[in-house]
């Protein structure tokens, strides 16, 4: 038996209608995707492009004008299929009355957790997304990356086999980008599937196995992320420490074969993002040793 | 296919987690705060003499307490009713605005849970308001009618009434003080007030914004004041004996359907201020009427917010 797809969506259309005077928009025009149980899958496309609504369709927040979409087989219209979903959605707002570790028990209880095992839960999931220490703080205080960080502790409360994410990174500062892209990959390392829009293509390259690129609500170009992006006419070798007559006799045979040929060299980049992560982190451990002399 | 259980129609026990957090986010707002001002103006009505009362030798002293309670049960119809709109009106379209719809909508929650969740949350807030306010009026109205029949006794005793006809101007006093009936005229108001709060409920559905849910659902709170007034008009002969015509009366009857009549509510509880006879059977019809009005404005919400998008 073929394994049931974690989300599959099929020639998904949506209509929105217009004002009195007409005007009505097709967000998603005949749109068609499956993802495996286990993968990373990137929607990507610019603003506008349909990318929110696919995602709501999924989840059942807007009701497809034509197609279908199903969580690992069962209709996502129906609430059941929720049980198998976590979702964070972009620039997540949650009951600011409520500490974070009142928020994360208030979504396990609607998903039917209760006593003990919740509990447990709540502690794992706060220590998951390192707010184990806010845990008695009200969410009025937090910033934009401790909000996205609950967000994600809500979204996996009852362990679902599936986690949709809408723009994770939105607004929060290299280090919580980070922080959330490891939690991304831990994630995809407990075989949970991950469905994720994203604005930020390197990150989206970082982790997504498949990607789907999605432009005037039309799928234009969908598949595996290394098929997609290498260039197989090319071939990159990177050398460590290697001296300038050995780097001399590559390009001399380059030259020598007549077949090919040596198109750039230089030293290869790291991205601002490292560059960022490795200065802020020496910065912080310089201070800590500081202040514990 | 997923082998986890199926979710299911309608769960009390996930209506009641949402209920519980809507009690505690209005406590957390601080609204309880409003019952300050109450309690003073509570407290304050003993020290208040009614313009008309000159003493004891008045015919009637049981208008001192008459007053007292008409106040009391006039405050906590407007606290109430005012409540359950403006908070009612906030909360959805606020968990919208906010996307915390998003997250709560996106786990196993059918949307009947949701709605029925802040509704009772709603009205178990407004129902201890309620108990506090009926605890502040039975405690300051106590004293005031000992005030008034130790004052009466006094008086008749001085002018030289046997001890039997003081004991029985006293007991007449007394029967306007704290009494069951009383109590019953403080329930009529939780019940209407719980109904303004299912109107809202229903307006917040599909009202793009919090004034117009507000304005809408005062608007409903007056008609549904004066309909019984309205309907008399439209169903009865006229001053020149006219009788009504069709569309008058197909107009009466969409609005005895569509509002609440609260004329029946006021009566209970003017009757109940008056220490008029009001049975358990009327209360229970009352509490049915209720039951029905809510049940109606929770099912016409859930059909609106069944297919509302985000």
């Amino acid at each position: 038996m073929s394994e049931v797809p974690a989300v599959q969506v099929n020639r998904l259309v949506k209509d929105f209608k217009g004002s009195f005077r007409g005007g009505g928009i097709r967000a998603v025009d005949e749109v068609s995707l499956s993802i495996a149980p286990g993968e990373v899958y990137g929607l990507i496309g610019p603003n506008g492009s349909g990318k929110s609504t696919t995602m709501k369709a999924v989840l059942g927040l807007v009701k497809p004008t034509a197609g279908s979409c199903a969580i690992f087989g069962r209709d996502s219209s129906k609430v059941d299929s929720r049980m198998e979903v976590g979702f964070l959605p972009e620039n997540p707002y949650f009951y600011k009355h409520l500490s974070a570790a009142e928020t994360v028990s208030f979504y396990g209880k609607l998903c039917g957790m209760r006593g003990a095992a919740l509990k447990a839960r709540v502690n794992e999931m706060l220590e998951l997304v390192g707010l184990e220490e806010a845990r008695h703080r009200r969410l009025r205080g937090f910033s934009k990356g401790m909000l996205q960080r609950i967000g994600l502790a809500q979204a996996l409360v009852q362990d679902p086999r599936l986690v949709v994410l809408d723009e994770p990174t939105a607004g929060v500062d290299p280090t919580g980008s980070r922080q959330i892209r490891d939690l991304i990959l831990d994630l995809k390392g407990r075989g949970i599937t991950v469905f994720l829009c994203s604005h930020l293509l390197e990150q989206v390259q970082e982790i997504c196995d498949r990607v789907g690129i999605i432009h005037r609500g039309k799928m234009v170009n969908e598949g595996n992320l290394e098929e997609l992006t290498s260039m197989h006419d090319r071939t990159e070798i990177i050398l460590q420490d290697a001296p300038p007559e050995l780097l001399e006799q590559i390009r001399n045979l380059v030259d020598q074969a007549n077949k090919g040929e040596l198109v750039s060299e230089g030293h290869p980049r790291s991205s601002l993002e490292s560059l960022f992560l490795k200065e802020t982190i020496e910065a912080e451990s310089k201070q800590k040793a500081a202040s514990t002399k | 296919m997923s082998d986890r259980p199926g979710t299911s129609f309608f769960s009390p026990r996930r209506a009641g987690i949402i209920a519980l957090s809507t009690v505690t986010q209005l406590v957390r707002m601080k609204v309880f705060y409003f019952l300050a001002p109450i309690a003073l103006l509570f407290v304050g009505l003993q020290f208040f003499d009614v313009f008309w009362y000159e003493g004891p030798e008045a015919s009637q002293p049981q208008q001192e307490l008459m007053m007292h309670k008409n106040l009391c049960l006039g405050t906590m119809m407007l606290f109430s009713s005012l409540f359950a709109i403006v908070s009612t009106a906030l909360l959805i379209p606020g968990d919208i605005e906010d996307r915390t719809l998003y997250t709560i909508l996106c786990k196993p929650v059918p949307r009947l849970d949701y709605l029925v969740g802040k509704l009772l949350g709603v009205i178990s807030v407004i129902f201890v308001a309620m108990l506090v306010m009926d605890i502040l009026m039975v405690v300051t109205l106590h004293y005031r009618t000992q005030a008034v029949s130790a004052e009466l006794g006094e008086y008749l005793g001085a002018i030289g009434w046997g001890e039997e006809e003081v004991r029985q101007g006293q007991a007449e006093v007394v029967s306007h003080g704290p009494s069951l009936i009383l109590q019953y005229g403080v329930l009529a108001h939780f019940f209407k007030a719980s109904i303004i709060a299912a109107v809202a409920l229903l307006i917040s559905t599909f009202s793009t914004s919090t004034l117009f849910t507000i304005a809408s659902s005062v608007m409903i709170w007056i008609i549904g004041a004066v309909q019984s007034l309205a309907r008399e008009g439209l169903f009865t002969k006229g001053e020149y004996g006219v009788e009504p015509g069709m569309v008058d009366r197909i107009l009466g009857t969409i609005i005895s359907l569509v509002f609440p009549d609260f004329q029946l509510f006021e009566s209970v509880s003017d009757g109940a201020a008056r220490v008029m006879e009001i049975g358990v059977f009327d209360m229970l019809h009352l509490g049915g009427l209720t039951f029905f009005y809510i049940a109606i404005y929770t099912v016409l919400s859930w059909f609106v917010f069944s297919d509302k998008e985000f």
